[in-house]
């Protein structure tokens, strides 16, 4: 058939071509809705004379000539080849999600962090008040026993002693099953007590936790005795703290009795700006600016709008043995986050003017295959026992938790408590202890696998701190101060300078740092590339892959029709009938006649007149030849 | 015929330059001509495609393709404009940063006596009267009238005030209704928090001077704040009205202030520091301002090798009601910009050692279009009042000033003077302090407009401090030490100095490693150019050239197309109109000349090499065939004549 040539064709088959398709166009009604190809050759010929893929119609219609046909065979393969290399390489930087750090200065209003502050000053609770007097005793005994120090607890009721031992047996046995004992440093020897005469370099201080048979048992040392004596006094103090019921009701949250003055870019505190919690070794926490209803916002840099506060920071513990510092502890965090304040604090130094001054940094990590961050951690395998927004350090103490749980059937004391779990209590869980301290190993030696489960949040706020002291009062003001603190705060003199602390926290710019991240490598730039390569090996685009496509579905269609033909005839072969005529043949009545019509022929054939389609068609596909 | 030559260079260029026209006579035939012919793939395929469905297909492909092609295109457009950040650390000789020391205390208190006087009596007898208060434990309240004979007029005007209830009067001189104005009452009622015992509230409020019943109430729950700043309204008055020579007088001289200077291991004296008067904190003293010409740098890192100097704070001389504190406040700064050491001031404690390690960062941005920051700050609407480089901050307090000056008439006295203006005081402008806190609440909410006019500068220098503090003296030196400072100092005081009027400083480099961050653009044209090759390569194996040439087809070819059809029309109607109206027939002369007239036809109707080809053949077809249709021939003829053949067929 004359099948569309447009290549390098003479001038007169061209025009011959134009006016053939002038006239097609006219035949655009009789035109099938879809018109297949006779046989192969007329396919390939016409894809051959039709593609768009350079080297291929060189291949195929340089066939006449041998040495040409292998060259170009050759040719294409080997651009072929290079292509793929090139589209590896390509593939290969897309899929490691290569990144571009940016780095953004945002000056828009500055939101005021949350800002906890802590009284380092556990209130004892008046439910337990009476079992920690006792701790105390036998911590008073222990010291005196140890060390040969005689403890003033003068502050402790010691009318009650008869009582105790009465009403409590239970919790000196619990602490006697955990005594504090020395040892040499290398076998592990129960020590009678009273022996101070040894030297001391040899000898570690320590309690034991056994397991519940007591079979295994695990040795908790500490080279230094204070370290040993808190840890010891802290662990029974948890203890003690577990057994107490569930609704922590504070008695009182004294905030006027601890926090003096409080100014927020020079205007006074609200009542509704701070929320309170009770943390059991830091005291009484106020966190100032955590409500999302509300925020404070920075419209300057600088002391005078930031937060500013007077604080008191007397000591009244019993023992002080869960906080061996004065002062008060200061924690800058985001809104919505839990103050971890052994994780970030800042200590407020008595008697003077801290002054922390604040930068804010933000960090936008790309989540998805970009980087192992999560979003909102809902794909984190962690349960979230904290109310708050994910955090790593949410994530992980919650791991730990449920772990504990797991493992030791109860829950330590500092975390948030799962649901169905109750606090680790030795008079319920009595090796508690032992087991604890023992996940507590493994967590560090992340055997738990918590720090790899836990991961990083794709959009973290850091605050910088660095702080600046000053002296405060300073002593021609003091007189005033302290008169006016007394008068309106009932603040008592005596202490005068180490009673008191104040703080400033505010931000150092009026703009604050994000570094973000962007893809350096993405769908577009990839498909840019790639078509680059494809461009410059082959000249040939998407739209040619589809007249490939085109192509072996053609085939495929042909190849059908052309077996059911063969198959058709084959059957009218077998029963003696009439010869299979084309007209007959069903496949060609449907797909032929539409279709080869004004291909296979020029016009004039069709007008003059319809000869047998068989007759003409060796001749119109030798013409081809001879054109190709 | 002697032809101008002007004419015979165009008639020449006509000839061997020939404008040709459409490549076809119709539309549908020019974009048959066009899928045939361009390199661009699909269309070819629409057209040599056989069967309805297969056509439609490619049609749609090429369709899609297009569009693909203009929006990958428009997402690389887009996201051009993008910088990535590169941080290259490198180790160098760094120069040292100025570093600009003031006491906290600005002024002698002893020779400020003569002008704050008066303040100080107001300021112990309000103590007195709300809290019961005397310096000499005599806790004798007096009368209230006594207060309001001796005080000055001002005092008087702006007195503090105890309110009980805020519904109620107030307990003071005054009794006036107070009428709370929505946005300027600051503390409300309800939410205090330090109310003590009783539900005493102290405040002042501030009046309109012109309108009395325009009032802002300012109440403190704490005393010692309201005092404070009650004391500080007044003082800033009193202030404004110094002239700056007398007030670096009246401040702490370099001797005052530095007892022993040491910088990179060699002795400096207060040659190297210059004085520098801030509002507030009053005489500064910059280390290494680079106003000598020379700035100093380091040779190593580490504390031996800083500044290290040894302050005198003179603690007794301070004023007790402006500041409670004791210290000095120290800023570290580049040379060429402003201390703003009220707000971002380091504050270093007496009877202590503090050591301040310094962490060098240079950022860089891109500046527009990448991202909106000023390389100088020129191109800001903001007159920069202080005489140093652009930064965020000074745009902020320029633009505030400057407002300040044009609604209050006056300037406020913490930031520098515009010219011809001068500072506020409540003798020549009794309403300026109403004036200034409306004002002032107005920039924090940001309907000045200071914050959207002022933007960021592309290039800053940061030093991060680590601070930490030692006792010092020690115990065992404090003895020795004292004397040969108050020695030292021996020709001024003759008394022994105090350790807690000593404050010892270093400020050092911890590494000399200078970070540098720098934006640089993530595209450059070569990248985007290719990158567009390579989507219009991908997609449809297009190039410039098919751009062009489909700008040539489809705008340019098209509409000449269209434009003739219409100017046939238009002059079939015209003509026939004639016709209607002198009933005699057109004549061919007059048609042709229109048509040469008629810039469109004059070029485009000239039969081009294609729209030969498109005619058909001579006879010599083997195969027999139908006779040609009439305006073949004709068109045959007018392929090679020079006339048109729309004036052919109106000819006819």
């Amino acid at each position: 058939g004359e099948s569309v040539k447009m290549g390098k064709m003479p001038e007169g088959e061209k025009t011959r071509q134009c006016k053939q398709e002038e006239q097609q166009q006219k035949d655009e009604q009789q035109e099938g809705l879809i018109e297949f190809y006779s046989s192969y050759q007329e396919l390939f010929q016409f894809f051959c004379s039709n593609t768009t893929i350079h080297g291929a119609i060189r291949l195929v219609c340089s066939k006449k000539n041998k040495m040409k046909t292998a060259f170009w065979s050759v040719l294409f393969f080997l651009t072929f080849g290079l292509m793929y290399w090139q589209f590896g390489i390509l593939y290969r930087e897309y899929f490691s999600y290569p990144v571009n750090l940016n780095l953004n200065l945002n000056s828009d209003r500055l939101t005021f962090p949350a800002v906890t502050l802590c009284t380092l000053n556990p209130y004892r609770y008046s439910a337990i008040r009476k079992k920690l007097d006792e701790l105390d005793q036998i911590t008073h005994q222990t010291l005196l026993d140890l060390y040969d120090y005689n403890m003033s607890l003068a502050r402790s009721d010691w009318s009650t002693l008869s009582m105790r031992k009465r009403s409590s047996r239970s919790l000196l046995h619990h602490v006697r099953r955990h005594p504090l004992r020395r040892q040499k440093r290398d076998n592990l020897v129960n020590l009678p007590e009273n022996s101070p005469s040894v030297d001391k370099n040899d000898w570690k201080i320590g309690f034991v936790l056994c397991s519940e048979n007591n079979k295994d048992c695990f040795h908790q040392a500490y080279s230094s005795g204070v370290d040993a004596v808190r840890e010891w006094y802290s662990f029974h103090y948890i203890n003690i703290l577990a057994q107490m019921p569930d609704a922590k009701a504070l008695d009182e949250s004294d905030f006027e009795n601890f926090i003096y003055a409080c100014r927020f870019n020079e205007a006074t505190c609200d009542k509704a700006n701070y929320t309170h919690f009770h943390h059991p070794l830091y005291g009484n926490c106020y966190t100032f600016n955590d409500n999302s209803s509300s925020l404070w916002t920075s419209s300057l840099p600088g002391i005078s709008n930031g937060l500013s506060l007077v604080v008191r920071t007397e000591q009244n513990d019993f023992i002080p043995l869960l906080s061996t510092v004065t002062g008060a502890r200061v924690m800058v965090h985001d809104q919505n986050e839990p103050a971890f304040m052994d994780d970030g604090g800042f200590n407020v130094r008595p008697g003077i003017e801290t002054s922390i001054s604040m930068r804010k940094e933000m960090t936008v990590r790309l989540g998805g295959s970009y980087s192992d961050c999560t979003e909102d951690g809902s794909d984190v395998p962690v349960q979230n026992l904290y109310s708050s927004r994910y955090t790593e350090q949410v994530c992980i103490r919650s791991c730990f938790q449920l772990n504990m749980v797991e493992r030791c059937g109860c829950a330590y004391y500092f975390y948030p408590l799962p649901a169905g779990a109750e606090y680790c209590d030795y008079t319920k869980h009595v090796a508690w202890g032992y087991c604890y301290y023992k996940l507590l190993a493994e967590f560090k030696a992340d055997v738990l696998g918590c720090f790899h489960k836990c991961r990083k949040p794709c959009k973290m706020t850091q605050y910088q701190l660095s702080a600046g002291y000053s002296r405060w009062p300073s002593a021609v003001s003091e007189d005033w101060v302290f008169y006016m603190l007394s008068q309106q705060n009932k603040y008592n003199i005596t202490s005068k300078r180490n009673g008191v602390a104040k703080v400033n926290i505010f931000f150092e710019e009026w703009n604050y740092k994000t570094n973000g991240e962007s893809p350096a490598f993405t769908v577009v730039t990839l498909l840019s590339q790639l078509g680059n390569q494809w461009s410059l090996w082959f000249g040939s685009s998407v739209l040619s892959v589809m007249e490939l496509a085109e192509l072996i579905l053609d085939f495929i269609a042909i190849t059908f029709i052309l077996a059911l033909r063969w198959f058709r005839s084959r059957q009218q072969l077998s029963p003696p009938g009439p010869p299979p005529s084309s007209h007959d043949n069903t496949a060609f009545q449907d797909e032929v006649p539409g279709l080869s019509a004004p291909h296979r022929f020029t016009v004039e054939a069709v007008v003059t007149m319809l000869p047998s389609y068989n007759s003409l068609e060796p001749r119109g596909l030798s013409r081809d030849g001879e054109v190709g | 015929a002697a032809m101008a030559p002007g004419k015979k260079i165009t008639a020449r260029l006509k000839r061997t330059l020939p404008v040709k026209g459409p490549q076809a006579p119709t539309l549908s035939e020019l974009m048959r001509w066009y899928c045939l012919n361009t390199n661009t793939h699909g269309c070819r395929r629409i057209v040599v495609s056989r069967g309805r469905l297969r056509r439609f297909l490619w049609i749609l492909l090429t369709l899609s393709a297009v569009g693909l092609i203009l929006w990958q295109c428009a997402e690389l457009l887009m996201n051009y404009y993008s910088a990535s950040v590169s941080v290259t650390v490198q180790f160098q000789k760094l120069p040292f940063p100025a570093v600009t020391i003031c006491n906290i205390n600005p002024y002698k208190y002893s020779s400020m006596k003569d002008y704050l006087s008066e303040l100080d009596k107001e300021t112990k007898k309000a103590l007195e009267t709300f809290y019961g208060f005397s310096e000499g434990k005599s806790k004798v309240r007096r009368s209230v009238d006594e207060w309001n004979s001796s005080g000055s007029d001002f005092f008087t005007q702006i007195p503090l005030l105890k309110f009980e209830d805020f519904s109620k009067t107030a307990t003071d001189l005054r009794s006036g209704q107070k009428r709370k104005i929505e946005g300027s009452v600051f503390h409300k009622d309800s939410s205090i928090v330090n109310s003590g015992d009783s539900n005493d509230i102290i405040g002042f409020q501030l009046c309109d001077a012109n309108n009395s019943s325009e009032c802002a109430l300012y109440t403190f729950s704490s005393g010692v704040n309201a005092i404070q700043e009650w004391y500080k309204l007044h003082y800033m008055n009193i202030m404004a009205q110094i002239p700056l020579e007398t007030k670096e007088k009246l401040s702490y001289s370099a001797d005052d202030l530095l007892l022993t200077c040491f910088f990179d291991g060699l002795s400096c004296d207060k040659r190297h520091f210059t004085r520098f008067h801030h509002p507030l904190h009053g005489n500064c003293y910059t280390f290494n301002s680079g106003e000598s010409g020379t700035i100093l740098s380091t040779s190593t890192g580490g504390s031996e090798y800083g500044l290290q100097v040894v302050l005198y704070i003179d603690e007794a001389d301070y004023n007790p009601f402006l500041v409670t504190s004791t210290g000095a406040k120290i800023i570290v700064h580049d040379q060429d910009e402003y201390p703003f050491i009220e707000d971002i001031g380091t504050e270093i404690e007496t009877a202590a050692a503090t050591s301040i390690g310094m962490h060098f960062t240079r950022s860089r941005k891109l500046s527009k279009p990448y991202s909106d920051c000023t390389e100088t700050g020129a191109d800001i609407p903001v007159e920069n009042l202080y005489n140093k480089s652009y930064s965020l901050q000074i745009c902020l307090h320029s633009c505030f000033q400057k407002a300040m000056v044009d609604s209050c008439g006056c300037a406020q006295y913490a930031q520098p003077l515009p010219a011809g203006a001068e500072y506020c005081n409540y003798k020549k402008n009794p309403n300026w302090m109403y004036c200034y806190y409306r004002l002032h609440e107005k920039f924090v909410k940001e309907q000045l407009g200071c914050q959207q006019i002022c933007k960021d500068a592309c290039s800053f220098k940061e030093w991060a401090l680590t601070t930490s503090i030692a006792q010092w003296p020690s115990a065992v030196s404090e003895d020795w030490m004292l004397r040969v400072l108050s020695w030292d100092k021996g020709q001024k005081i003759n008394k022994k100095l105090n350790k807690t009027d000593l404050a010892n400083l270093m400020v050092f480099y911890k590494d000399l490693n200078e970070r540098f961050i720098s934006e640089n653009p993530a595209n450059t044209l070569v990248i985007l150019l290719s990158n567009f090759g390579g989507q219009l390569g991908l997609w449809m194996s297009c190039s410039v050239v098919c751009v062009i040439e489909i700008v040539e087809v489809f705008f340019i070819d098209s509409l000449s197309i269209v434009m003739r059809r219409q100017w046939q029309k238009a002059k079939k109607w015209w003509n026939g109109r004639k016709r209607d109206r002198s009933g005699k027939p057109p004549q061919a002369g007059d048609l042709e000349r229109q048509g040469h007239d008629n810039p469109v036809c004059i070029d485009e109707d000239l039969p081009t090499f294609n729209t030969a080809l498109r005619l058909p053949l001579p006879q010599d077809s083997p195969l027999p065939r139908t006779p040609p249709p009439n305006y073949s021939t004709l068109r045959l003829e007018a392929a090679f004549t020079e006339q048109l053949p729309d004036t052919l067929e109106v000819g006819q």
